[in-house]
């Protein structure tokens, strides 16, 4: 039994703050059913909200911590709204380039997304599911993935990605994450995503009741914080839907069995790839991926075969868009000196059987440096 | 996808990436530098550095972190009131209590679970990003690589190419801790003098066991003599955690010039190189002296047309990724096969390569069995080409399935000791 010999709650606040409580919360909370509660002690606040911690303390569980928690590089930040883990680049993960792949980086931005759910408590399967959802047979699934890279790792760097979630609108969850370079300290990227509930069995979004979603809103920040808080950023903007036809494509794009996921779809690192395809190779040989949106409106199955369209964008200013007679693929908005050597595609994927939509996208590409 | 050299990404090797790689040659002992990282304590809070912010006590017995801050408190305060506080009539209210209690616990625990992971593991200290080590007399290299959400395939256990990768993973970086790594393309510096290369020729893969999501696997590697002119490179993965034997591999390969495309002698100058770091030992895989039947497209079961590398296939040269190969072997066996079936053994004998613009087919026969039976057969063996459909031969292959969920009670591999 412990004695706490405390006089009065202020002193209860002082030895709450420097314990760092909520940054504690992270490695047990995976051990056992997700706690109802956080302390948030963070230094601004003079006062703080508590609510009566109703996990079970078996210290049993928590010796015998799994080794890969262990040699995890990441935990929650001390406010525990956030999460951070660093990587290091393996040979395996780079690309033609020498440089990781934007996969590898799609790759990544997912498994700190899960490793986040994983440390405040959340399903240990790697779906991110809290347990309410799993009771309702509710799902995780990508509506939107904006990814922008301003520098690639190259093998053998170390990145360190901090990554948080935060609701948006009625129905949606918004997951931000900053990459950046461990080495320097410069941010490499930053990207944002935005996530719905689907129901398994009928495959249809769902809406679900706030209590719903309290369950893991307790655990990312009440303030808005966004990886883009610029105005007019590139991640809100909205892409046109390519109609036929298109200057670029690549048809038949078969799933293989290694793109499929634990839950037997697609997943979506994979539709990255596809749109890639349709790219041509001159841009591919000589210019890098600057920034990638993604909007996800079908997912796709085993047997589905699906077409990569590409096209060029037009900009709002460019009077026509400029092409080579040669074929090759040009800059849209030659009038201005800063997209000289600037790029910008927008994809179609869509099922080959009877033409419906599967995603649409939106890529950069700029000259690549010289390394 | 893979940084990997001039014929086959399963090459020990690469052009190296960037400067850094300068500072690192270090020939055996020790463990690997990261030239260009510098390690920062106060950075983020990562695990390690959670302890650091805790300022918890090593006492379950919530006294002694109360007594620190009701000083610091005392202090701050100025004034300071010294008539004893007694528990009893002091009593905080029971949320409070809760989150107090849960509060020392955490600390405590924190404190107790990095104070029980130090000595016990001190080669995770050493090696934070798990880049691998020499061990065993600098013969032996060793890397830990936990198994990642992206990893898992459709079967919930990793893939295939993850546990693949693994192992050209720590090839490269085996040579490369060893000092073996020279300029371009996959040889050492002698080798470079002479454009000469290594080719891998042949793999033979056993798996014993699968890892799943959340293990750790420890992949150890060596390299030995093959014949006279030929290098063997074997693979040892267990689990970290229980010692487990999960898979065990071993390769052969020779040296080529990379201009005339000839397979070549080794030179008594890199034998001087390389010759330090050969064990002899067994090889860690029986060899499967059975040959690997070419099939034609009149004995194959099951054709498949049409493959055709993507961007993430290729690697720094643009030719397509060894391990890339064997995901599409796989990917043409017949469907109930990979539904009802894992893999158990492979072996696999490399003839060419291929880049972006081939197109290629996949043949398979499977032996002993006819397909609408396999649901209910045991162990079932094929036999596979992967070949441009144009008629080169790229690979030729021979694998064995065993029914998922079976247990494998092959022999438990060991490191071989070094013998005089």
């Amino acid at each position: 039994m412990l004695k706490f010999p405390y006089c009065n709650v202020t002193d209860l606040n002082q030895a709450l703050a420097q314990c760092r409580f909520v940054g504690l919360l992270g490695p047990l909370a995976s051990r056992r059913q997700s706690p109802r509660a956080v302390v948030s002690c963070s230094p601004s606040s003079s006062e703080f909200s508590l609510t009566p911690v109703q996990a079970v303390m078996s210290c049993q569980q928590q010796v015998g911590s799994s080794l890969v928690n262990r040699l995890r590089l990441g935990g929650l930040t001390e406010d525990g709204l956030s999460y951070k883990e660093k990587f290091i680049i393996r040979g395996f993960e780079v690309g033609i380039n020498k440089i990781a792949t934007i996969e590898t980086i799609a790759n990544l931005l997912q498994e700190v997304g899960s490793n986040h759910a994983q440390s405040v408590g959340f399903s240990t399967d790697g779906f991110g599911t809290t347990p309410t959802m799993r009771k309702l047979h509710l799902i995780w699934v990508t509506a939107r993935m904006h990814i922008e890279v301003y520098k690639y790792p190259a093998w053998r760097d170390v990145i360190e990605i901090e990554t948080w979630s935060q609701n948006e609108g009625r129905i949606g969850t918004r997951r931000d994450w900053i990459l950046n370079e461990v080495a320097t300290g410069e941010v490499i990227g930053r990207a944002t995503s935005k996530w719905v509930m689907m129901n398994q069995d009928t495959r249809r979004m769902q809406k679900v009741s706030d209590d719903v979603k309290e369950e893991y809103l307790v655990f990312c920040p009440r303030e808005p914080r966004l990886a883009f808080s610029e105005k007019n950023n590139k991640s809100l903007k909205r892409i046109a839907k390519l109609e036929d036809p298109v200057r670029y494509s690549k048809l038949g794009l078969k799933p293989r069995r290694a793109d499929l996921d634990m839950n037997q779809h697609v997943n979506n690192v994979t539709y990255i790839g596809w749109v890639l395809e349709s790219i041509p190779k001159e841009i591919i040989d000589t210019h890098e991926l600057q920034a990638i949106t993604l909007f996800y409106r079908r997912e796709c199955q085993q047997y589905d075969v699906v077409d990569s369209l590409t096209g060029l964008e037009l900009t709002e200013d460019s009077k026509t868009v400029s092409v080579g007679t040669n074929g090759s693929a040009t800059a849209t908005a030659t009038t201005r000196e800063d997209d000289h050597d600037c790029h910008r595609f927008l994809h179609l994927l869509r099922l080959s059987s009877d033409g419906r939509e599967i995603s649409r996208g939106r890529t950069e590409w700029r000259k690549k440096p010289t390394r | 996808m893979v940084a990997t050299a001039a014929t086959s990404s399963f090459f020990p090797v690469t052009s190296s990436p960037d400067s850094s790689d300068s500072k690192n040659k270090k020939l055996g002992s020790g463990s690997t530098n990261l030239g260009g990282i510098k390690p920062k304590p106060s950075a983020s809070s990562g695990s390690l550095q959670v302890k650091a912010n805790a300022q918890a006590p090593p006492k379950i017995n919530g006294t002694t972190v109360v007594t620190s801050s009701v000083e610091g408190f005392k202090n701050e305060d100025g004034t300071g009131s010294p008539h004893p506080r007694t528990f009893i009539n002091q009593l905080p209210d029971w949320s409070m209590l809760l989150a107090a209690i849960t509060t020392i616990f955490l600390a405590a625990e924190k404190q107790w679970m990095m104070l029980d992971w130090k000595p016990r593991r001190p080669d995770m200290l050493i090696d934070p990003f798990g880049i691998g080590r020499i061990v065993q007399d600098g013969l032996v290299f060793r890397q830990n690589f936990s198994i990642r959400s992206y990893e898992i395939g459709a079967d919930r256990t990793a893939s295939i190419e993850t546990l693949m990768n693994h192992l050209q993973e720590t090839a490269i970086n085996h040579c490369k801790s060893a000092g073996l790594l020279g300029e371009g393309f996959g040889a050492t510096p002698e080798m470079c003098k002479k454009n000469l290369i290594w080719v891998v020729t042949r793999m033979q893969v056993v798996f014993d066991r699968y890892p799943t999501w959340g293990d750790v696997v420890q992949v150890d590697t060596w390299v030995s003599a093959s014949g006279k002119n030929g290098m063997r490179r074997d693979w040892l993965v267990s689990d970290s955690k229980t010692g487990e034997v999960l898979t065990r591999a071993s390769s052969v390969w020779v040296m080529m010039n990379k201009l005339t495309r000839r397979l070549s002698k080794i030179p008594e100058e890199v034998r001087g190189e390389i010759e330090p770091f050969f064990m002899n030992s067994d090889p860690v895989v029986a060899e499967d002296s059975r040959k690997l039947v070419k099939l034609d497209k009149s004995m194959a079961e099951h054709v498949r047309k049409g493959l055709t590398p993507r961007w993430s296939d290729l690697d720094v040269n643009q030719h397509v990724n060894n391990v890339k190969y064997i995901g599409w072997i796989l990917e043409s066996a017949p469907l109930p096969v990979l539904e009802t079936h894992e893999l158990s053994s492979m072996t696999l004998e490399y003839r060419r390569e291929c880049g972006r613009e081939c197109k290629l087919q996949s043949l398979t026969t499977v032996s002993d069995s006819s397909v609408g039976d396999l649901v209910n057969v045991g162990e079932i063996e094929c036999q596979h080409l992967l070949q441009l459909e144009e008629g080169s031969e790229i690979v030729r292959g021979r694998t064995q399935w065993r029914p998922k969920y079976a247990k494998s009670f092959g022999n438990v591999g060991q490191i071989p000791a070094e013998s005089a």
